[in-house]
């Protein structure tokens, strides 16, 4: 209040109920929360960027009446066993330092190792293969380390595997009615002593030896016998594959050749006038077989006892085109259709399915050709595009070059043709272009095929 | 810090390049200046002889050195280092690993204690470092050192690599430290070191400075110390440098100044190789420059590769002119990649796969650029395909140098760590031996 005072500003009005009534008419600048308002508006009504004094501060710690000091004071520990004393801070109280063992004491754990007496050993625990001094360095060791065997095995003065040491100290423990009678004493019930885990399981050096050396082989294998065993896997595995596809069609088509049976039958009858007739083939075989391999295939057919050519064409087929998409499909079918050819033989005779076939695969190979062309044509423009106007455009014409020789004669044949074709391709490859040049590059393709 | 508890310890870790000293619970150390020393043979007069009262120059002209006792004044840090004097010889007290020389070991500590750390230390206990491969003399010598002379009121002694897989957080890991007078592969498990399987190795950083002075001075190159030439102005702005003759200068403080340079260079300018360096694939490398202190501009060209790669590859070594006297270590001496695995295959079988995926890399050396990336690949190439290579290297190159420090830092100042130092009470009780028992 005063500050106003002495700033000149105009009092505001009762300062209290204002912030009881949280008028909101008030402008909007009034956001304080716990702190009243003149205080606010002495920041020049702007929040302040941090707070003053943390309201948690205010409710947590009232002052108390305790005289705190820190100071620098000795203390023991005792984890130790000489009198060491070093100095640390310690939070003094009223000058009354704290009392009590040093706060990190109680970590000093450790495992208790049982040791035995000279006549026990004498009794039960001598052994041919390790001397009293021996066994008396390895529980040494034990002790020290807190049972970590690899470290023990690591500094035993004489060369014993971790094995050996380990196999010692378990049947000590287990053999010396010492660490018996604890074991005894210490559980409440028989069931118990069996379920501890030293009698449960116990430590077996053979098969220890054995895991180990398996591991360090496994480990130890160099990078050419993982390649030999990965090859040699990946191949008993396509094996396994393959058979289990074809035992998978022989047990699939098992219950379909009952049905063919009757319809075989009925086709005899009519073969003469087949043509048309469409003897749906039992279709689940074909759709569920996804057999890449001809020869499957064939395994698959020579399974049937009895079966249709065209059933057999259409496998072949489905065969053949089984890598191109549907899209490609179809356009091998609008070929055949352009060419005059029905989609299915008239006269499915041995001849004129194999040169069905064999008409099918060819223009899946020149649908192919074409298309990779195009995507190299694409390229050359892009690139072309990206450089000067001063490149000749042959070098998209020597990328086709690599892919398909026949196509150069027919570039220079069709110069001009070309050349006006090239604009809508240019483009982009669409299938605009595609119908005017296949025509064009059939002719020389057929060339080609009769050639061979 | 919950676990921590300050008992105001210092950390003290003389290595084969620097000596890094400073207080525990810091997370640098306060004093780091070269291991090495600077000694001037002055001659104690003795009452015997027939008064040849020399001073502080050279001793061995006809002298019954039965009866005269030779005494050296030895100019410690880096500063006093720095500035030349007459007849100087520059000493390192530690020769392949241990310590031939205590006297410079006890001039050291007392530099760092007196006048770096400006502390008592009959009021501080110490936490020293030492190799992961040092023998029981050397650590009943160190011992007594420190508790005759300095009188410490407790001591512990912790080695290289468990100290600096503290550092990074574990507790097993294969530490490959490549610090400057050789580089060590020290598996740790469980916060102890395996020693059977411990690997050490003579390439280190100043092997490397030394092949590369070599290989710049066959080129033609002449590094100029600093102190044999002074800069004059000849214009406003335009400085050329004047030799400045010092005829009694010795040879190894020479070499000493050269090689500071040519480390320095090494430090700016190497990088390792992504793949192992051949002549004709780097020959047509662009050069890097770099401007030496008396003003000439070098272009290092293919070196900056095929330095590093000597490490990968010690046989690169003997390519280059004058470093002949490596053969006679060379047949035994495998590359870095192969020392790791072979010290990774003499553990036990079961801890082969933790320690594959925690490699951790520290010291000088090891701050080098793409050197982490090269020895993972270089593991991968050759460790079994089960294991999982992982190399871990701190980001900081500072941490990287100082990662022993570091250990020794944190380890010091840990609540449950008090109950195991070595105090003097101790000492007097069993003697020096029992150092084995305390300090594992």
């Amino acid at each position: 209040m005063d500050a106003k005072d002495i700033l000149g500003l105009p009092k505001t009005p009762l300062s209290v109920p204002p912030e009881k009534k949280s008028q909101p008419k008030k402008d909007s600048q009034r956001k304080p929360d716990g702190i009243s308002r003149e205080v606010y508006a002495l920041t020049g009504g702007l929040a302040p960027l941090m707070p003053s004094i943390d309201s948690s501060y205010l409710k947590k710690r009232p002052p108390s009446d305790e005289k705190i000091t820190w100071q620098w004071l000795p203390f023991t520990n005792s984890a130790r066993k000489d009198t060491l004393q070093l100095y640390h801070w310690v939070r003094v109280v009223n000058g009354v330092p704290p009392t009590g063992d040093y706060s990190f004491a109680k970590y000093n754990k450790s495992i208790e190792v049982t040791k035995y007496t000279d006549e026990e050993y004498a009794q039960h625990l001598t052994d041919p293969s390790w001397t009293k001094q021996e066994t008396d360095q390895l529980f040494d060791l034990c002790e020290q380390f807190d049972l970590r065997f690899v470290i023990i095995a690591d500094r035993f003065p004489s060369s014993r595997t971790m094995e050996e040491l380990k196999d010692r100290y378990y049947s000590v423990y287990f053999l010396s009615p010492v660490c018996r009678s604890i074991l005894l004493a210490r559980a409440s019930s028989p069931a118990d002593v069996s379920g501890h885990p030293l009698v449960k399981e116990n430590y077996n050096a053979s098969q220890e030896k054995e895991r180990k050396r398996a591991l360090s082989m496994v480990l130890s294998q160099t990078k050419q016998q993982e390649k030999k065993d990965a090859e040699v896997l990946a191949e008993a595995k396509k094996i396994a594959e393959s058979r289990m596809a074809a035992k998978g069609v022989e047990e699939s088509v098992m219950p379909a050749t009952e049905n063919e049976f009757p319809e075989t039958t009925i086709d005899h009858n009519t073969l003469v006038s087949l043509s048309n007739v469409r003897l749906a083939p039992v279709a689940a075989p074909p759709s569920t077989l996804v057999i890449a391999d001809t020869s499957s295939t064939l395994a698959s057919l020579r399974m049937l006892p009895v079966y249709l050519r065209t059933y057999a064409l259409e496998q072949m087929v489905q065969q053949a085109s089984s890598s191109a998409g549907l899209r490609t499909i179809k356009r091998v079918e609008q070929t055949l259709q352009d060419l005059g050819i029905n989609l299915k033989p008239r006269v499915p005779t041995k001849a004129v399915c194999a040169e069905h076939l064999e008409l099918r695969k060819e223009i899946l190979t020149l649908l192919n050709l074409q298309k990779q062309l195009q995507y190299k044509e694409a390229e050359g423009s892009s690139l072309r595009e990206g450089t000067t106007y001063s490149e000749m455009p042959g070098t998209p014409k020597r990328q086709v070059r690599d892919h398909d020789r026949t196509f150069i004669p027919d570039a220079m044949s069709f110069g001009g043709e070309r050349g006006g074709r090239k604009d809508p391709k240019r483009k982009g490859p669409g299938r605009v272009s595609e119908t005017p040049s296949s025509p064009a590059n059939k002719r020389p393709r057929k060339m080609k095929a009769s050639d061979l | 810090m919950y676990g921590g508890d300050e008992v105001s310890a210092i950390v003290l870790d003389l290595g084969s390049h620097t000596c890094k000293a400073g207080y525990a619970g810091e997370d640098a150390p306060k004093a780091v200046f070269p291991s090495v020393v600077g000694a001037i043979d002055q001659m104690e007069v003795d009452d015997n002889t027939n008064g040849e009262k020399n001073s502080s120059i050279d001793s061995k002209a006809g002298v019954k050195d039965s009866e005269r006792k030779g005494k050296r004044k030895l100019y410690v840090g880096s500063q006093s280092l720095g500035f030349r004097r007459d007849n100087m010889e520059v000493l390192s007290p530690i020769k392949d690993g241990v310590v031939m020389d205590w006297d410079i070991v006890d001039s050291i500590w007392d530099h760092a204690f007196r006048e770096c750390l400006l502390v008592d230390p009959k009021e501080h206990p110490m936490l020293l470092a030492e190799p992961s491969s040092n023998s029981q003399q050397q650590r009943e010598r160190t011992v007594e050192l420190m508790f005759e002379k300095y009188n410490v009121p407790a001591l512990f002694l912790a080695k290289n690599a468990v100290l600096t897989s503290f550092a990074s957080g574990r507790a097993t890991a294969l530490v490959v430290d490549s610090g400057g007078g050789s580089t060590t592969i020290a598996p740790v498990h469980d916060g102890y070191v395996i020693q059977k399987a411990v690997a050490s190795c003579p390439i280190g950083g100043e092997f490397l400075t030394d092949c590369l002075l070599k290989s710049l001075e066959s080129k033609g190159v002449v590094i100029k110390p600093r102190y044999s030439f002074k800069r004059k102005e000849t214009r406003p702005g335009d400085f050329q440098a004047v030799d400045v003759d010092f005829p009694n200068t010795t040879e190894s403080y020479r070499l000493y100044s050269q090689r500071v340079i040519a480390s320095d260079i090494k430090e700016c300018v190497c990088r390792a190789p992504d793949t192992p360096y051949d002549e004709a694939s780097y020959s047509n490398i662009p050069m890097t420059p770099y401007e030496l202190p008396d003003g000439q501009t070098i272009e290092i060209g293919a070196d900056r590769f095929k330095i590093p790669d000597i490490l990968f590859n010690p046989s690169l070594a003997q390519t280059i002119p004058g470093i002949e006297s490596f053969a006679e270590v060379g047949p035994n001496v495998r590359g870095l990649p192969q020392m790791v695995i072979d010290s990774i295959n003499r553990c036990d079988v079961d801890i082969r796969k933790e320690l594959f995926s925690s490699v951790l890399l520290a010291g000088g050396t090891a701050s080098m650029q793409q050197l982490k990336e090269r020895l993972e690949k270089d593991l991968l190439e050759e460790s079994p395909q089960t294991a999982r290579v992982k190399v871990l290297a701190s980001g900081n190159s500072t941490e990287r140098r100082f990662s022993v420090w570091i250990g020794g830092s944190i380890l010091a100042s840990l609540g449950s760590f008090q109950q195991m130092w070595f105090s003097k009470s101790e000492y007097e009780e069993h003697g020096a031996s029992y150092v084995q028992r305390k300090c594992p």
